[in-house]
């Protein structure tokens, strides 16, 4: 399942403590379904701030972002909670799993939230880590995970709800050359197999070039770049 | 169904997963503060209750159950006769006072004399002698007077008063010698060291009639209170009538004051540990500010972040409330039937001190502590919710 993205004139600026700071000016962007785009640039680009906004995290200034014929700028706090629950899963580059709870129990997160009958989601969740090779991992909590495990963890709990839409922050920033290999490679063949739509924030020019089209951010705006 | 998502977040929080040893321990001092306030304010309050129901109840054996003020010209003796034919009442006793001083072995003291007819009064109660004098012939003395003067039944005082008599060689001060009696004990010290009794025909004698009044004994308490509008029609105009409710206002008052006084002040103590529970629960949610912009992210709302908050601090609280509360009354229940409080027996009239948890306490305990902490747990779990997921994400 996948979802077309559109972003329309987007501005979004921040106040720092002596001046405004404009980090996106008038961002034009069209995902297809289905298609797997890279967005790099320097640091402090506004990159992760493009992320937030197509996450539904964060509001823009100015300008439409519509996911899947849905414009986001109409939908009330509630509704915007449950876009993201059943439209959109995120990879950040730190695994952000909760430490509280273990393998199993942080993929199975998203379907609880949902509401979901915890047998079904279960079921689900350990497919899922089954799929990644961390069948042997489920009752471990992230402490006690390599790296690698963690964010490949992270990616089955982005995935547990078969969002349309996935956006990745850096997913292998965090990580050594072969753990980073690993996971980007999962990462490509889960968003082959699902068909998900998919925009990768990534500063590795060679993971870039591996993604169906490469968009740079630069002075607020995004370029192709080939 | 599985339990809503705020319930999964606040009892792993409480007893699962990763612990954070600081928040553990904070958390375990607030749950100790809690129990601790809540635990005092119980044995407190049960140990008022139970000396404030043993003060109570031997006032209330002691006490007049009606008393009428009788203008100056009024025949308390017809008075008296009319007033025994109401119904519900035992008994009606014309009673004189004045006041005069008591003198013996060269000594003097300044007393306030009661003159009575047939019995000795309730609020006397006899601990030696006879309840009645024999003839006009007696007076009685309270036990720390007694004590001091080394008195005995049978010894001689004089009773004087300050009304003189004209005689040819000037004003003489009135006096009579009596023979003592019977000695009682009130336990209230100033009754027992500057009260005595005298038999009516002294009193009038010593002191007028200015002080005349009627003390009316009915079968039990509240008899007392429903034939008090009776009487007040039975008495002539000018007579004022109060039941032992009007006689002991200022002394319930002052109980319950007292016991409004100590609640507060151990609320205190509860008060203190709703804002360290506060404290613990800003330091969770800032220790969890990444798992709450993550969840938010998930698509978890911002409601159930501030129930999930709200519910792990009710949980503390409750944790605290039961302990102290099972605390409190066990301990009471222990001080009480073991006497293990003692106070000395010289000072206090009691050999105990007597532990009462009333239900009203505790509801009363219960109510404040749950207020608290509920307070105190919203104003943190607003602050969890107030967070964005982006600004929760930031760290």
């Amino acid at each position: 399942m996948s979802i077309t993205v559109e972003v329309h004139g987007v501005h979004k600026s921040y106040r720092d403590a002596t001046r405004r700071v404009e980090v996106l000016a008038g961002v034009e962007l069209t995902a297809k379904a289905g298609e797997l785009v890279a967005v790099v640039g320097p640091s402090g680009s506004g990159k992760s701030t493009l992320l937030h906004l197509l996450g539904a995290l964060d509001q823009p200034d100015s300008g439409e972002i519509t996911i899947g014929g849905q414009l986001l700028g109409r939908l009330g706090r509630r509704r915007l909670a449950t876009f993201r629950n059943r439209t959109i899963g995120f990879v950040f580059q730190f695994h952000r799993l909760l430490p509280d709870f273990d393998a199993l129990e942080n993929v199975m997160m998203p379907g609880r939230i949902a509401g979901i009958e915890p047998a079904r989601v279960r079921e689900d969740a350990q497919r899922l880590l089954h799929e990644v090779g961390l069948e042997d991992r489920l009752d471990h909590f992230p402490n006690q995970l390599s790296g690698g495990e963690r964010q490949r963890v992270a990616i089955c709990r982005a995935l547990l709800m078969e969002p349309p839409l996935l956006l990745a922050d850096e997913p292998t920033g965090n990580l050594d050359p072969t753990a980073a290999e690993q996971v980007f490679e999962l990462l490509l063949d889960l968003q082959r197999r699902h068909r998900t739509t998919t925009v990768l924030v990534t500063h590795n020019p060679a993971l870039a070039a591996r993604c169906g089209r490469i968009l740079r951010l630069e002075n607020g705006a995004l370029h192709a770049q080939t | 169904m599985g339990l809503p998502l705020p319930w999964i977040l606040a009892s792993r929080y409480l007893w699962g997963g990763r612990r954070d040893a600081y928040v553990v321990f904070l958390s375990v001092l607030a749950i100790v503060g809690i129990a601790m306030g809540v635990a005092a304010l119980i044995l407190v309050l049960g140990g008022l209750s139970g000396l404030q129901d043993f003060l109570r109840s031997d006032v209330l054996s002691r006490t007049l159950h009606v008393e009428v003020e009788l203008p100056p010209d009024a025949d308390a003796a017809a008075l008296c006769r009319s007033l025994g034919e109401i119904g519900g009442v035992v008994e009606a006793q014309p009673i004189l006072r004045g006041r005069g001083w008591l003198l013996f072995g060269g000594t003097a003291v300044h007393v306030q004399a009661v003159g009575f007819e047939g019995l000795l009064p309730r609020s006397f109660p006899l601990a030696r002698g006879s309840a009645t004098p024999e003839g006009d012939n007696g007076v009685y003395v309270g036990d720390a007077l007694a004590r001091r003067w080394a008195l005995e039944v049978g010894d001689l005082v004089d009773v004087v008063s300050p009304r003189p008599t004209l005689t040819p060689f000037g004003p003489q001060p009135r006096s009579h010698r009596l023979r003592l009696a019977g000695i009682f004990r009130t336990g209230r010290t100033e009754d027992d060291d500057q009260r005595i009794a005298v038999p009516l025909q002294v009193a009038r004698r010593l002191f007028g009639a200015h002080e005349s009044r009627i003390e009316i004994k009915t079968a039990n308490l509240e008899a007392a209170l429903e034939i008090a509008d009776e009487v007040t029609l039975a008495v002539p105009e000018g007579s004022r009538v109060r039941t032992w409710r009007e006689l002991n206002r200022a002394l319930f008052f002052a109980l319950k004051l007292e016991k409004v006084v100590m609640f507060a002040a151990l609320l205190l103590i509860v008060t203190v540990a709703a804002v360290a529970l506060t404290t613990v629960l800003a330091l969770l949610i800032s220790s969890k500010r990444g798992d709450i912009g993550m969840l938010l992210a998930m698509g978890a709302t911002e409601g159930q972040m501030q129930l999930a908050f709200l519910l792990h601090g009710s949980l503390l609280g409750a944790i605290g409330l039961l302990i102290g509360g099972s605390f409190g009354i066990g301990g009471a229940h222990l001080l009480d039937r073991f006497r293990l409080i003692t106070p000395p027996g010289d000072i206090y009239f009691l050999d105990h001190i007597p532990f009462l948890v009333e239900l009203g306490d505790l509801a009363a305990v219960l109510v404040a502590t749950v207020a608290l902490i509920g307070a105190s747990t919203l104003y943190a779990a607003r602050r969890a919710a107030a967070l964005g997921p982006v600004e929760a994400l930031r760290i």
